[in-house]
């Protein structure tokens, strides 16, 4: 075989193997930590679906626990600077509607506390429960 | 272990450098037609095999060493596991695996061999062992301090085309001397195979060199960064003398090309002469150039200059903060004898390079005149130097050392210089103002050595034993922001567009147990309007920021609350209506009020405006300049927000 031809199909050999192994693995990872994601993400949701149903929630219904500082009280509102609330809203300073069983009431601002939210998600959530942190 | 690791990293280096060189040498030349260019040629490609086996070797002995050294442990050295480990699990390894296997397929390629005779052939065969060979090479870059040390591609990138410059340069000069020699020892002439290869590579080496000069500028910025890096620390120090062998190779090389008008003379005797004197200059400088690579990996193997404390040599530096505040004319009058001298001296420069006539005696005469304008005008220019005078404070500029720097100074310095509050003069004659310009120029290494060792001499004991290290720098740090909130020139009511200096002091966010943040986080995001209150006097203020706290939110404004003291129940205490819904600090506050309430002594509330950069922009006391209303904060804020420059950001420790 002429030499220029091997070193063609020896170039081509480095580029396609080089090229396809780069492509393909790291494409395949990236694949993989998307799936590794959904999938986490799918597991944090049963998980949280497992716990409201523990609690007596509906069906579809999530409960998530947060920690943060009281900041105002008002009769169906407490206004709250969290923390994240994995799964749900990132650290920051949210009012949340207050369900009677929680008592939010005996709260005062600038008590840290813990809480759990229950519900289908961002903006229709319900504090359902808290306790001094 | 480090000694046998430089070894196998400059064996490695010379071997890829000179296989790379070798084949760039054998396309410009092209295919031998004589017998005795090809037994030249051959004699490359022997070289070049073993050079390949020897890249191999060496490479080998550096993964096991290096494998040795990233486990901690001499034994590693000898473990499948940890050498497959450092290999596949690390980048560096990664690379050294890639490249391998480019040198095992040049390897195998060489040895195989192939039938060239057909041009196509030959230039096919000699063109894939250059790319295999510079592709080995230049790879070498990926996992050097240029890529290690930046999160952009680019210094990688001017790294890979220095080292592909080095190698077409460098790795072409022993093939291109034994060319020569070869060439030199026909007594009729010089094979024209011979000269026309001699006459290309010197065109594409000047070509070249420039290359390698502007991508060696380039990774120097970046990694050695500043005079004080290059004369200060271990790896500038090996810079300048690969700088220095380099010089001495570039004046051969100069030599070489003045001669090459002579290779292809009409004397034929002379033309041998002349390639034979070549060969020998090519040769010294291809030993340089093999120095220079030695040079080069000990580098790889030292701290770059912009990571390391460098040590100042001399006891004099050159500062033009002197001409920071003088009017230029002024200082061009100061100057002007030694203006005059130098403008002399370049007319001079200038009027000898566009005559040939006595070109030397005036470029001589030009530099004479350049020389004593600097001698006469540099030294007004000179300070007093220190070796820690460029030292990088391993404290950050934030409000805890400072408060820890004030009470350090309060119990040692206060005898003989100022108390923090303003206003009060030195209790000694000779005490230097802390607060004056002077102090405020130095560095704060130069600083860091004075408190250290002291002035006997106007009768300042040294502290050096009695303080510690991280002492001497809290106090350090506090002398900057003493000099600061005394400059005439300091920050006042208003915003003062595009002019921010004044650097703000980092300090820890702690709201009850939430993740701590700092003020740091919010650069490039988000302005700071810093409160010290201090309840019942600042209850109006802070129920008028609660009212409006919303609306200075949407302009992009945090306010922080700090109160006099640390305590649980800051947020409790500023009462429930209206609500009160920015951080209120719970923890750290005696520290922050000792920082900034250094710019507002006396005052019982102060506000600071820090904009997104991290500087202070605007400062209001409650006993001077009154505390504005929300109206006018906001005005101030959409000041700031129509700012169409950002300045940079602030360095995280003080120079």
């Amino acid at each position: 075989m002429p030499m220029w031809r091997v070193v063609l199909l020896l170039n081509l050999t480095l580029a396609v193997g080089l090229g396809f192994g780069y492509g393909v693995w790291g494409h395949r990872l990236a694949a993989l930590d998307g799936e590794l994601k959904t999938v986490q993400a799918r597991l944090e949701r049963l998980e949280r679906e497992r716990e409201a149903c523990v609690t007596g929630a509906r069906v579809g219904e999530q409960q998530w626990e947060g920690r943060g500082i009281v900041r105002a009280i008002y009769p169906q509102l407490l206004l709250i600077t969290h923390e994240e609330i994995v799964g749900l809203l990132p650290a920051r300073t949210t009012g949340f509607r207050a369900a009677t069983s929680a008592n939010h009431g005996r709260a005062s601002v600038g008590d840290p506390i813990r809480f759990w939210l229950r519900g289908t998600g961002t903006g229709n959530v319900i504090l359902v429960r808290m306790e001094p942190w | 272990m480090t000694a046998l690791l430089f070894a196998a990293m400059a064996v490695h280096l010379a071997a890829c450098v000179l296989v790379t060189g070798a084949f760039f040498v054998l396309l410009v030349a092209g295919p031998p037609p004589i017998s005795t260019m090809r037994r030249w040629e051959q004699s490359v490609l022997s070289a070049a095999r073993w050079l390949v086996l020897v890249a191999l070797g060496s490479g080998a002995i550096w993964m096991v060493v290096r494998t040795a050294l990233f486990e901690g442990r001499s034994d590693a050295a000898l473990e499948a596991q940890a050498i497959r480990h450092a290999m596949l699990d690390t980048w560096p390894g990664l690379v050294w695996t890639v490249r391998h296997g480019l040198l095992i397929v040049l390897a195998a390629f060489l040895l195989t061999g192939g039938n060239v005779s057909v041009r196509r052939n030959w230039i096919a065969a000699r063109g894939e062992a250059f790319v295999l060979a510079a592709l080995a090479l230049v790879l070498l870059a990926a996992s050097g301090h240029a890529a290690a040390i930046s999160e952009s591609r680019w210094p990688s990138a001017i790294d890979m085309v220095h080292l592909l410059g080095a190698g077409i340069w460098a790795g072409g000069l022993p093939p291109l001397a034994l060319l020569l020699y070869i060439a030199s020892r026909n007594v009729v002439a010089p094979a024209p195979y011979a000269v026309r290869a001699m006459q290309r590579f010197s065109r594409l080496a000047l070509v070249t060199v420039l290359i390698l000069a502007g991508s060696g500028i380039a990774t120097a910025s970046l990694l050695v960064g500043s005079v004080a890096g290059l004369v200060g620390t271990a790896h500038g120090h090996l810079l300048l003398a690969k700088l220095g062998v380099l010089m001495l190779a570039l004046l051969l090389a100069a030599a070489n090309r003045a001669l090459l008008p002579a290779l292809s003379g009409p004397n034929e005797g002379k033309a041998s002469a002349t390639a034979g004197r070549m060969a020998l200059f090519i040769a010294i400088e291809a030993g340089l150039v093999l120095v220079l690579l030695g040079l080069a990996a000990a580098m790889t193997l030292t701290t770059p200059a912009t990571h390391g404390d460098p040590i100042w040599p001399w006891p004099v530096r050159l500062s033009l903060d002197e001409l920071l505040d003088v009017p230029v004319v002024k200082v061009l009058a100061q100057l002007r004898s030694e203006l005059v001298l130098a403008g002399l001296g370049l007319a001079v420069l200038a009027i000898a390079l566009l005559i040939r006539r006595w070109r030397m005696l005036l470029i001589g005469l030009a530099f004479v005149l350049i020389a004593s304008g600097a001698a006469v005008g540099l030294p007004s220019l000179m300070v007093e130097a220190y070796p820690t005078s460029y030292a990088r404070p391993p404290v950050t500029y934030n409000a805890g050392s400072i408060a820890e720097g004030m009470a350090v100074y309060q119990a040692n310095c206060v005898s003989c210089h100022e108390t923090p509050t303003l206003g009060r003069e030195a209790s000694s004659g000779r005490a230097v103002d802390l607060r004056s310009r002077l102090i405020a120029r130095r560095t704060a290494g130069e600083l860091f050595w004075l408190i250290t060792h002291g002035q006997p001499e106007r009768g300042m004991p040294k502290f050096g034993s009695r303080l510690g290290e991280a002492q001497r720098w809290h106090v350090i740090n506090f002398l900057r922001v003493f000099g600061a909130a005394s400059d005439p020139h300091r920050i006042t009511t208003e915003v003062e567009p595009d002019r921010a200096w004044l650097a703000a002091p980092d300090f820890t966010i702690s709201v009850g147990p939430l993740t701590p943040r700092t003020l740091r986080d919010y650069r490039g995001q988000r302005m700071v309007l810093l409160v010290l209150y201090d309840l019942p006097q600042s209850r109006t203020w802070m129920t008028e920021l609660a009212r409006h706290y919303g609306a200075l939110s949407v302009l992009g404004v945090e306010v922080v609350a700090v109160s006099p003291h640390t305590s649980p129940n800051a947020i409790a205490e500023l009462g429930a209506s209206p609500p009160v819904l920015f951080p209120v600090l719970t923890d750290g506050n005696e520290d922050i009020n000792a920082t900034y309430r250094l710019f507002t002594p006396g005052a019982t509330h102060a506000e600071f405006l820090i904009d997104r950069q991290g500087y202070i922009r605007a400062i209001w006391r409650s006993d001077q300049t009154g505390i504005p209303d929300a109206a006018a904060i906001q005005a101030q804020v959409e000041r700031l927000n129509e700012e169409k420059a950002p300045p940079p950001l602030p360095d995280d420790h003080i120079h």
